[in-house]
């Protein structure tokens, strides 16, 4: 399939939506899902939009046979989604431990609720960044990309796509509930991209030419080349587990992607991925005084005028906060190298996200040197700019109340 | 620039739907940025539910609205949840069938019992979409309408869009008595 050259149009539409084009774009054929709150409209819209692009959507008893479905769809030539929500990824992971040790390129959406269990349907947290990682049993390693905008939903699920066909793994979309839901004015591209899958040296998985007809053995059971057992062999069994991982780890500099905001004279930095990012990115603006303008006056009162009953309001200057942003946008493998060199100069780091603490655990192993300053938040809401601009003051010390004004 | 609206009302009275339209003709129409989020219970039906929507003219950052520019309560519980999280000079609109409103300098529109006059309930929304229309800056008349037209079956665009300019007309008509160009009359202009 030739790629058609792509023309721009600008839409508004939901994260989960666009999430839905973005797979079209990068030329997914193949949608098994079963639905869940709040990733439904995902599979709603491939419910219609897949059979117009030529392909197969399948509305699956369960979650486990979705994630199983598209492990076969792979195998039998289609580039291949699911998309779910806590619940169905816990049960999802069984077939992701498959799609690790058999090297299938899938791309399986998690739109996080609030957990444990049935949790909280239609709020939104970051809980299962570590299960993402590590929800399967034994080593593999797995990139995982958490979208932060609609429009980052629709490159990140393409980009999910490109990954998973080069480097011959399965790749978890990390979105949430905010982002999942939202609305935006997005720029997405007609046509489809050609997304070739890429021969690997560390493959060690049958790398049969898709379509062409090959007589091969799909095996969850360690495997050769040919897909024969090696199960029973320790020297070969250890190569294969070094080599599914090391095609991760080996290759983080093509995998690895952040972004920073006024990284380059910052003293703090927040470190966020996901949805949060965007009120870290609002408060790093007011910290360092774009937006003035909206700063509300601060109320501080100054005691000895307290004293004759005058309070006096004084406008703070916050402009002397060097206060910058990382915002990391492959959350595993955690892009060691990169967070270093964007925290170069830095001393304090404030991870705020939205479960008990849980990424800032990898960014303090990470970050060694530095102080770490975990920001949980549960409960289904995100965290607001005022909460974050009130730390990045606890944290350089200064004492005061603040209010934004927009 | 940067406005933020807050909708609030109970499921199933179309709140979502009002701030989709509404974004979607400042986004698509009238070419600023926008972010719509909402926040609703797992219910289909009643519960509180809560949409928002920031418009601006430069990149949006944060998403969500902390004060709102511009508040519109749709039923009792949504206003009194959310009154106090508005702007010293805010846009408040009520739908003032349902809504006693604890200030004054509040615009009204009779939302349910229009919609309930017209014998088409479910336009509570739009009727109130309608007057809202009217009332933010930055946005015209076909805008909305056009989002309109392009969001309803024919069978039920023409229920819609006369319900949209029912509200438009009589907030239109408020207005000039107060001789205010938008709802923030002499407080902001834009």
């Amino acid at each position: 399939m030739a790629a058609k050259e792509s023309k721009l149009n600008e839409v508004v539409l939901q994260g989960n939506e666009a999430c839905a084009k973005g797979a079209l774009y990068a030329g997914c054929r193949f949608f098994a899902g079963y639905p869940i709150t709040p990733s439904t409209e995902i599979i709603e819209m491939m419910s219609g939009e897949m059979q117009k692009a030529g392909g197969a959507f399948i509305q699956m008893e369960d979650e486990i046979g979705s994630a199983c479905a598209i492990i076969g769809a792979r195998w039998g030539g289609s580039k291949a989604m699911t998309a779910t929500s806590g619940p169905g990824y816990t049960l999802m992971q069984e077939a992701i431990g498959f799609a690790a040790v058999t090297e299938t390129p899938i791309v399986i959406v998690n739109v996080q609720r609030g957990g444990p269990s049935t949790g909280q349907p239609t709020l939104s947290s970051q809980q299962d960044v570590y299960q993402a990682r590590y929800g399967s049993h034994g080593d593999y390693e797995i990139i995982v990309l958490a979208p932060s905008s609609v429009q980052e939903m629709y490159d990140f699920t393409v980009r999910a796509f490109e990954l998973a066909e080069q480097y011959r793994t399965p790749v978890i979309l990390l979105a949430d509930e905010v982002v999942g839901h939202m609305r935006e004015k997005i720029v997405i591209k007609d046509g489809s991209k050609n997304i070739k899958s890429v021969k690997q040296q560390y493959v060690v998985s049958p790398q049969a030419d898709f379509f062409k007809g090959e007589f091969t053995t799909v095996e969850g059971q360690l495997h050769d080349e040919q897909g024969r057992r090696i199960g029973h062999i320790a020297n070969k069994s250890g190569e294969f587990i070094y080599n599914i991982n090391k095609k991760i780890t080996d290759n983080i500099d093509g995998i690895a992607d952040i972004t920073t905001y006024c990284m380059e004279d910052a003293d703090v930095a927040i470190v966020a991925y996901g949805s949060v990012a965007r009120p870290a990115l609002n408060a790093v603006k007011h910290a360092r005084g774009v937006k003035d303008d909206r700063i509300a006056p601060k109320f501080k009162i100054v005691k000895d005028l307290m004293t004759r009953g005058i309070q006096k309001t004084i406008k703070t200057d916050y402009s002397h906060l060097k206060v910058g942003l990382v915002k990391i946008n492959s959350v595993w493998p955690i892009p060691e190298d990169l967070l270093r060199q964007a925290t170069e100069r830095v001393d304090t780091v404030i991870v705020p996200e939205m479960n008990v603490g849980k990424y800032c655990r990898e960014v303090e192993r990470v970050l060694k040197d530095k102080k770490v300053i975990p920001m949980s938040k549960c409960g289904g809401d995100i965290h607001t700019p005022i909460e974050i601009l009130d730390k990045i003051l606890e944290v350089t010390g200064i004492e005061e109340e603040v209010d934004i004004n927009e | 620039m940067r406005i933020n609206v807050r909708f609030a009302g109970s499921g199933g009275q179309g709140v979502i739907l009002a701030s989709v339209l509404l974004s979607k003709a400042y986004g698509l129409e009238e070419n600023y940025n926008i972010a719509q989020t909402q926040s609703y219970g797992p219910e289909a039906r009643g519960g509180a539910c809560k949409a928002e929507v920031v418009i601006s003219d430069e990149e949006i950052d944060y998403m969500k609205v902390n004060k709102a520019d511009v508040f519109v309560a749709l039923n009792q519980v949504g206003y009194d949840k959310y009154i106090d999280t508005v702007k010293d000079d805010a846009v408040i609109l009520i739908n003032s069938t349902l809504v006693e409103a604890d200030r004054p300098n509040v615009y009204k529109i009779q939302a349910t019992q229009r919609a309930e006059d017209m014998g088409k309930p479910f336009v509570v929304n739009i009727i109130a979409l309608g007057a809202l229309t009217r009332l933010m800056p930055k946005v015209h008349y076909p805008a909305v309408e056009e989002e309109i037209k392009r969001h309803f079956n024919a069978s039920i665009a023409s229920a819609n869009l006369d319900a949209y300019k029912m509200g438009y007309d009589i907030m239109d008509q408020d207005l000039k008595e107060l001789g205010y160009k938008t709802g923030f009359g002499d407080a902001r202009t834009y």
